[in-house]
């Protein structure tokens, strides 16, 4: 052992008590004795050890750069959009967004977390700054006319074949990113579409929307607008108030709902080709085949490293685990979606880790691991730590969720024709839909997914206003009984913290976990708390 | 020569110092959490004072 | 007003699904084939043979088997379906033809197979995935949905023959049905029509749940009543309104509306005559099939079109509508847990109020009548700021 090594070591042995998981090992605390009641404002940030909390410091850091970045790149722009628009203020919680995602984080599952962080926020604020510099509201920018407002829920791959334009989510930045980091802000755009007169029942995700929509409160870019039906119902509705507001000549791409049989990929492919003539009309520009191949190789690279992540995470050896799994790969495929490289060099990296971690028979969370479970239906959007939460209460280890087996079918990089139908197909397969739309099957293949997972137990996402989940409650709780499940429903409102709360939620996993298996929680300082005044 | 690595010395040594001195300031924000609690009791209540005042063209 | 001759008996046939047309055409060797939206065109049913049988669930008091399937989030029309297929209310049924209209819908008609609650060993089942537009590109789709999943399965399950002769028999059928229908719709737009909404919901109710062929005699005699019926001295109703929204599959709603003193004179919603009882043409070129594939989506009006063209379409059809039946205003229902019609009937009031200047009034049901009372206090409120306005000539 090297020197530093044993002088590491003595610091951490020294400082061990410090460690809020030495801590709840030996019942003097844990990972909640350090916040203020209430807030989510910890008194201090986590001790994981000399290594791993300057690892973890380091992060923080690059991650402050990106800021600050986004900020330089456009200061008076930046400056004004935090001004104009709420959402732009919720951007200010992410170090702490951060930090409540990677708790308990350590070694291997602790770098690879990060990375997966930082890659998003190096993208985000770069998008942020993007098109907030070329906000028709503050004036404009040499971009503003070549960007294109997209729903979020559209796979943007095909439009890699505009290489001049840029397509924008729209959604992403005001309301569905933000609400991971900052449960309070969508309520507030709730509260406006209800005060419409829109029923507090509907989908709270496209209430939000709405609300958005109403308060004048998107970006305004572009020259045409392409709208989506998916992922549900809500979605569909919430493009009639964009149109009207947005104003910009508009195509809704209606891919087929129920898209596991052979008559709609054809449906789905002229969809998409009567898309990219819409925006060859709207914008005056030839599709490219060629630039899109360009980005289809990167997303076919993505996804062939994707495959192989699914491989370890069949083992109890995978140093990428929970939400940082899940939100990179929602925001890598669902936003990103092949158009930037820094995500492939990124998977080259963080395959490299796994496969090294795998060798060394490396198990996360210093093995304390009980359970492995399968994450199915669309997840409450203001509980992104719900993962970190879960295993760090119970040891229920997410191997993988829904949303992660999105379109991962390889796009033909040579021919137009196979790609526009490949293309269609992986479109098929977005984010909140691929299984929780479209039939039984779909949703029905959560046992398969979780059998060849190795998984114990279902965890299943219970939108209470997700009419499509709702109606097949008793035939997935019968399912699980039939084949040997462990099965919680979690209940949540996607977007809104008010109707269930995140306490409400963690007490779904804890009545199962104490009263049905009877087991003790790793940390006890987080079985119940009171996290409502978080952001 | 020797003024010259004298200078190098110097300069690395003024690098050096100030390196620690902002290791050692952003290190002091990153472990008391300072900017976090700077955002939460201070920057964000008046953001939200701010945005709750803003008029918004609000319509269908 | 007399009595109308027919009104108690179509009122009792709605008191069942199976009622006695029903059990009598299955009696006679047809096939009952169930259907729950306008995106399954109820001619296509109608192929000689076979009859249409639009599913309701009549006096259903409670859904608490079907809440535990599809909780009590969810639509309470589906639920209400669910409960009285498990309840056998649908053993009748040779067949159900679903369509994907919303996500309720189509998990509803999805345990019509999953957990067979139809006890009829012919029965089977398929969902179409419908068009949300109404371009060339989904009317394509709209075809193939249909010709795989109701015509060829009709044909090939049942036996039924489907060809050119057999399609142009259907519509024709559907013309005649339709013609008795609109010719008593027609006259709600009369200044003092000798037929009122409530009666006219049960007429086109009977129309959509009763095998054609048996209920036709009595709208006929029905239709040559009303001709010759003598309206109220007066008009008997403080105003005058469109009825606009989804599943509305209940006369009492319709009833409660016309004892708040204003008359449905147009009925726009699922259940309603518009769309439902249009001619059917077939135009230079284009076979049976086509046409019908055709007109169905083009009279859509559901709630779930997302192109342009069709959202401005359904709003423009129901201002037509204010004004050839001269309605004083609007009132938008839609079911409780219903995504399409929750977000419609916002957009749809301020299109209304704001821009076409026609009063509206926007209301949240459960499938049973529930909640009459607080119901009946929003009529009346809007009925009595119809007649202000009316006094007020129309300021």
């Amino acid at each position: 052992m090297k020197l530093t090594d044993k002088l590491i070591k003595a610091v951490d042995k020294k400082l061990e008590r410090f460690d809020p998981l030495w801590q709840a090992e030996n019942g003097v605390g844990g990972l909640r004795s350090r916040y203020y009641d209430k807030t989510g404002v910890a008194k201090y940030r986590e001790w994981r050890g000399v290594k791993d909390t300057f690892y973890d410091y380091t992060q923080w850091l690059y991650n402050l750069m990106s800021m600050g970045q986004m900020v330089a790149s456009a200061p008076v722009k930046c400056l004004r959009g935090f001004w104009e628009y709420r959402w732009m203020g919720s951007y200010l919680g992410t170090f702490m967004f951060i930090d409540r995602l990677f708790e308990g984080y350590r070694g291997y599952e602790l770098r690879i977390a990060h990375m997966n962080m930082h890659a998003i926020v190096q993208s985000l604020t770069k998008k942020i700054a993007l098109v907030l510099a070329n906000d028709r509201r503050f004036g404009g920018g040499p971009l503003t006319d070549r960007m294109v407002p997209m729903d979020e829920v559209l796979p943007p791959l095909f439009m890699a074949g505009f290489k001049d334009l840029i397509p924008i989510p729209l959604q992403t930045l005001p309301e569905f990113i933000i609400c991971d980091i900052d449960q309070h802000i969508e309520p507030y755009y709730i509260d406006v579409a209800e005060s419409y007169g829109l029923p507090a029942d509907v989908c709270s995700r496209c209430a939000a929307e709405t609300g958005v929509t109403i308060d004048d409160a998107f970006p305004i870019i572009g020259k045409a607008f392409l709208s989506t039906n998916m992922p549900c119902n809500a979605s569909e509705s919430t493009s009639m108030f964009q149109r009207r507001r947005v104003n910009l000549p508009y195509q809704p791409v209606t891919m087929a709902m129920i898209h596991n049989e052979p008559g709609a990929h054809p449906y789905s492919t002229q969809e998409l080709k009567n898309a990219i003539a819409f925006i060859e009309k709207e914008y005056g520009v030839k599709y490219d085949w060629n630039a899109l191949f360009e980005r289809a190789k990167q997303m076919n690279e993505q996804n062939t490293i994707e495959l192989e992540k699914w491989d370890f995470f069949k083992t109890p050896y995978s140093a990428l685990v929970g939400i940082a799994e899940t939100l990179y790969r929602l925001y890598s495929w669902a936003s990103v979606n092949g158009q930037e490289d820094y995500f492939t060099k990124n998977d080259r990296k963080v395959i490299a880790i796994m496969r090294k971690a795998y060798e060394e028979k490396y198990k996360p969370f210093s093995g304390k691991t009980r359970h492995r479970a399968f994450l199915w239906g669309p997840s409450a959007v203001y509980y992104t730590d719900f993962p970190t939460w879960i295993q760090n209460c119970w040891g229920i280890n997410i191997v993988l969720n829904m949303d992660s087996t999105m379109g991962h079918n390889m796009i033909s990089t040579t021919d137009p024709e196979q790609a526009i139908k490949d293309l269609a197909l992986f479109s098929e397969k977005a984010v909140m839909r691929h299984h929780a739309v479209g039939g039984w099957d779909n949703v029905n293949a959560v046992w398969e997914w979780a059998r060849n997972f190795n998984c114990d137990m279902v965890l299943c996402n219970d939108n209470v206003a997700c009419k499509g989940m709702n109606g097949v409650h008793a035939l997935l709780e019968e399912q699980a009984r039939d084949l040997g499940f462990h099965f919680i429903f979690i209940e949540h409102d996607l977007e809104d913290s008010r109707t269930v709360s995140r306490q409400d939620m963690r007490k779904c996993v804890n009545n199962y976990m104490s009263v049905v298996l009877g087991e003790q929680p790793l940390d006890p300082t987080i079985v119940e708390f009171d996290d409502s005044a978080a952001y | 020569m020797k003024k010259a690595l004298k200078f190098v010395l110097k300069l690395l040594g003024k690098l050096s110092l100030a390196g620690l001195i902002a290791f050692v300031v952003t290190f002091a924000i990153y472990m008391t959490n300072a900017e976090n609690k700077i955002i939460y009791y201070v920057v964000r209540p008046l953001l939200n004072k701010h945005y709750d005042s803003q008029v918004r063209d609000r319509r269908i | 007003m007399k009595d109308l001759k027919h009104l108690i008996y179509f009122e009792n046939l709605l008191q069942d699904a199976q009622n006695e047309l029903v059990t009598k055409a299955v009696a006679e060797g047809k096939h009952a084939l169930g259907y729950n939206c306008y995106y399954i065109p109820e001619t296509l049913l109608n192929l000689p043979g076979c009859f249409s049988s639009r599913l309701r669930a009549p006096r259903c008091v409670s859904t608490d088997i079907a809440s535990y399937y599809m909780t009590t989030r969810n639509c309470p029309y589906v639920r209400s379906i669910l409960e009285r297929a498990i309840e056998g209310g649908y053993n009748y049924l040779e067949a159900l033809f679903g369509a994907e209209s919303c996500a309720a819908m189509e998990r509803m008609e999805e345990h019509f197979v999953l957990i067979h609650p139809v006890k009829n060993d012919k029965f089977f089942s398929t969902i179409i995935d419908p068009p949300m537009k109404g371009d060339e590109n989904n009317l394509n789709y709209y075809k193939a949905q249909l010709k795989l999943k109701v015509v060829d399965k009709l044909r090939d399950e049942l036996g039924v023959d489907v060809s050119e002769e057999a399609m142009l028999k259907a519509i024709e059928d559907h013309n005649e049905i339709s013609r008795l229908i609109t010719e008593m719709g027609d006259l709600r737009k009369l200044e003092n029509p000798p037929i009122t909404g409530y009666e006219f919901h049960v007429i086109q109710l009977v129309s959509q749940v009763c095998p054609h062929y048996l209920i036709k005699p009595y709208l006929e005699e029905t239709l040559e009543e009303l001709k010759t019926r003598e309206p109220e001295p007066k008009f008997p109703f403080r105003a005058r309104v469109a009825l606009v929204g989804s599943e509305i599959d209940d006369p009492d709603f319709t009833k409660l509306i016309e004892s708040c003193g204003a008359m449905v004179v147009a009925d726009r919603y699922c259940f309603g005559s518009f769309p439902s009882r249009e001619q059917i043409e077939i135009l230079p070129g284009e076979s049976a099939f086509d046409a019908i594939c055709r007109h169905y989506l083009q009279w859509n009006q559901c709630a779930r079109f997302m192109d342009g063209d069709k959202i401005d379409q359904r709003h423009n059809e129901v201002r037509k509508l204010v004004e050839n039946f001269r309605a004083d205003g609007v009132i938008y229902e839609n079911m409780k847990f219903c995504e399409f019609w929750s977000y419609e009937k916002v957009l749809a009031n301020h299109i209304f109020t704001n821009e076409l200047h026609i009063p509206c009034c926007t209301i949240e049901k459960e499938y049973a009548l529930g909640a009459a009372g607080q119901l009946r206090t929003r009529f009346q409120a809007f009925i009595e700021s119809l007649e202000i306005k009316s006094i007020q000539g129309g300021k």
